[in-house]
């Protein structure tokens, strides 16, 4: 506890010396002349503290997201470029989200790591952070405003096309298809959902008989589809767009004693031991956890002076029958209810950085 | 004669209500101490400024919640209506309507929402709680209707009016609890204790119960409504559902802040105060460096504590 708030003083001392040259900080900044990071302005020195703003750390996606980011951090610590990691966790409310973000402004971090609560909500007070000079990178859920240092993202509407694709593709182009989507109104999930559409629109002998929304988890998942399971008599294939949508639908199918039909997923644990198990034809894409190791990587490499790019795009990577073994070789490293992501290091990050 | 005894009868029964309160000041005051020595910058009109802010919303909706439970109801709906304020600014503000047409539109949805809850609840004379449940799902239904993913338009220097670097927000607080005073002086106002304290009763006096209840449901539709629009300014733009923890946290507030579920015990000034402290708590628990973790269990500690101290204080002073 002592060692968190001495250099909250430092900090401070160090906040108000920064306010009196502010002005001319910003002069410099406004010109645009300098090569640098976006919010970079070259005052902050290493060792350096970040900040972890989580929008909710109880699912366990982000608990292995989390995972990544300590010992992302536990090695730029013996690499003498990290001193401190402060989390968060705004349990699901973006108004709080906003709230922790002002605070770590007022410790004055070196950077902030988030996920966003609200693509919206967070607009101002990060770009309060970027005119403070604090190193701003934005994973996953994406803000809107681009006053940060970069945002690292998979494209969810490739995401959903690509899915979309392989379910056509099995189908032979024709078939009842049952979309299933994450929570209406986040947009990740919009977006999934958006990407699949010129796919279907594409085909029109698929027809969508139904769609369902629901939160990305198995119980939810299962409860919708036995539901719809009792009303349709027919149905050839399953899009399911993320998390554990998948292994809830295929529990149903196997619940009803129907048989399975082709589908699509995410990297969950439960769905490719399912897959395998009972199977399956499937298909699978991911939001890799390690995006939180690579934002913190890229927060620091920005600070160190090294120019990051505003967006950066990390491909996805795919799971299908010919990898689906490789994953599943690794899965006792990850929780049973987690996700099996692929691997990563230094050279990978370094690579995405050169983009 | 009649004037001495009934502000002395005024400031016995504001006695009673404050001493009730009196744990939760302590506890209140020790966590904005605690605060300001961990970051002195809350001293400066700026650091002041951006706390009261993200304090602001949930001070307005732990009012609106407030509003009702001291007569006897509760609404589900706090949160929907705040997304669905927010969605109402921030569609409407960029339009023909304008800014202030924008203003009108979203008090004038609080209103009528809550006005036509209330009268549901009041004349057809069902539980408050199943009536706000169902109009959580429609008005939640309705705000992802009319924006369906976060977006939408708020002028910027509305943003900067109310959010910038000024303490606007706590001006408006105050100028709010001004206003409810007065309103509790008027006869409408002294209705919303009696109704909630004992129906019948007020009801025999004279009190017309079921208007009571319609002005209280719409009074607190037009608080979380505005609630609504300060976070779209807040965040400059609207999202169909970013109120929702407000809900609970509203609750949350106001019975931290003393006031009862059965109606007529409890204080505006005590849910403003079980407001401040849910939001002062985070901060603090962020300065003092816990983790994640720690944070939900301490949040429950200081939660059962600031309630309990007061218990506990009574019961020893009654021994005694």
């Amino acid at each position: 506890m002592i060692t968190v708030t001495t250099p909250i003083c430092a900090s401070m001392r160090r906040l108000l010396a920064a306010a009196a040259t502010a002005a001319i900080m910003v002069a410099t900044t406004a010109s645009g002349a300098s090569a640098a990071s976006g919010c970079i302005k070259g005052d902050r020195k290493a060792p350096y503290t970040i900040g972890w703003a989580n929008i909710y750390s109880v699912p366990t996606w982000m608990k292995q997201t989390e995972g990544t980011i300590t010992a992302e951090v536990d090695e730029l610590k013996k690499a003498g470029l990290v001193k401190d990691l402060m989390i968060t966790d705004a349990q699901g409310n973006a108004q709080t989200q906003i709230q922790h973000i002002q605070s770590m402004i007022d410790a004055n971090v070196d950077a902030i790591v988030v996920i966003a609560g609200s693509s919206n909500a967070l607009d101002r007070v990060i770009s309060d952070a970027c005119d403070k000079g604090i190193a701003i990178v934005n994973f996953d859920s994406l803000v809107n405003t681009d006053k940060v240092t970069a945002k690292i993202n998979t494209d969810s509407a490739e995401w959903g096309g690509a899915a979309a694709k392989w379910l056509v593709g099995q189908l032979g182009g024709k078939g009842k298809i049952i979309v299933m989507n994450g929570p209406a109104g986040i947009s990740v999930s919009d977006d999934r959902r958006k990407g699949a559409q010129p796919v279907l629109d594409a085909n029109k002998d698929i027809e969508v008989i139904t769609e369902t929304n629901s939160e990305y988890n198995v119980a939810p998942a299962q409860e919708a589809m036995t539901s719809l399971l009792f009303a349709n008599q027919e149905i050839d294939g399953v899009l399911s767009l993320g998390g554990a949508l998948s292994a809830g639908s295929v529990l149903a199918f196997d619940r009803q004693g129907r048989d399975q039909v082709p589908i699509t997923g995410e990297n969950a644990r439960q769905f490719l031991e399912l897959w395998k198990e009972k199977g399956l034809k499937g298909w699978a894409t991911m939001q890799p956890n390690w995006l939180g190791a690579f934002s913190v990587y890229t927060a620091v490499q920005a600070l160190e002076g090294k120019t990051v790019p505003a967006f950066i795009k990390v491909p996805l990577p795919v799971i299908d029958d010919s990898s689906v073994e490789s994953y599943l070789a690794r899965a006792e490293n990850f929780p049973a209810d987690g996700y099996i992501y692929s691997d990563y290091d230094k050279a990978l990050f370094d690579k995405l950085l050169a983009q | 004669m009649t004037l001495a005894t009934s502000s002395s009868l005024y400031r016995a029964v504001q006695r009673r209500r404050n001493r009730g309160l009196l744990g939760l000041y302590i506890v209140v005051t020790a966590f904005l101490i605690l605060y300001a020595v961990l970051f002195p910058g809350i001293l400066s009109v700026g650091g002041f400024s951006k706390f009261t802010q993200n304090w602001f919303p949930l001070a307005l909706v732990a009012m609106a919640q407030a509003l009702l439970m001291l007569n006897g109801g509760i609404t589900l709906a706090i949160g929907p209506m705040v997304s669905l304020g927010a969605v109402i600014a921030a569609t409407t503000m960029g339009g023909p309507l304008g800014t202030f047409g924008g203003f009108l539109a979203v008090a004038a949805a609080g209103l009528c929402i809550g006005a036509a809850t209330g009268a549901i609840v009041a004349l057809l004379r069902l539980p408050a709680i199943i009536v706000t449940l169902a109009g959580s799902f429609i008005i939640s239904g309705v705000a992802l209707i009319m924006l369906p993913r976060p977006g939408g338009f708020v002028p910027e220097w509305l943003s900067t009016l109310l959010a910038g670097h000024t303490p606007m927000a706590f001006l408006l607080l105050v100028l709010i609890l001004g206003l409810w005073k007065i309103f509790l002086a008027t006869p409408l106002g002294l209705g919303i204790y009696a109704a909630g304290d004992n129906p019948v009763g007020a009801y025999r006096s004279g009190v017309p119960i079921d208007r009571v209840k319609i002005v209280s449901f719409a009074l607190s539709g037009l608080l979380a409504a505005l609630a609504g629009l300060f976070v779209a300014a807040q965040t400059g733009s609207g999202d169909p559902i970013i109120g929702t923890p407000f809900t609970l946290n509203s609750i949350a507030a106001a019975v931290l802040g003393g006031v009862g579920f059965l109606g007529g015990k409890g204080t505006m000034r005590g849910a403003v105060c079980g407001s401040l402290l849910l939001s002062v708590m985070i901060n603090v628990m962020f300065f003092l460096g816990f983790p994640p973790v720690a944070q939900y269990v301490a949040q429950g500690l200081i939660i059962v504590g600031a309630v309990a101290v007061p218990e506990l204080l009574g019961r020893w002073r009654t021994n005694r």
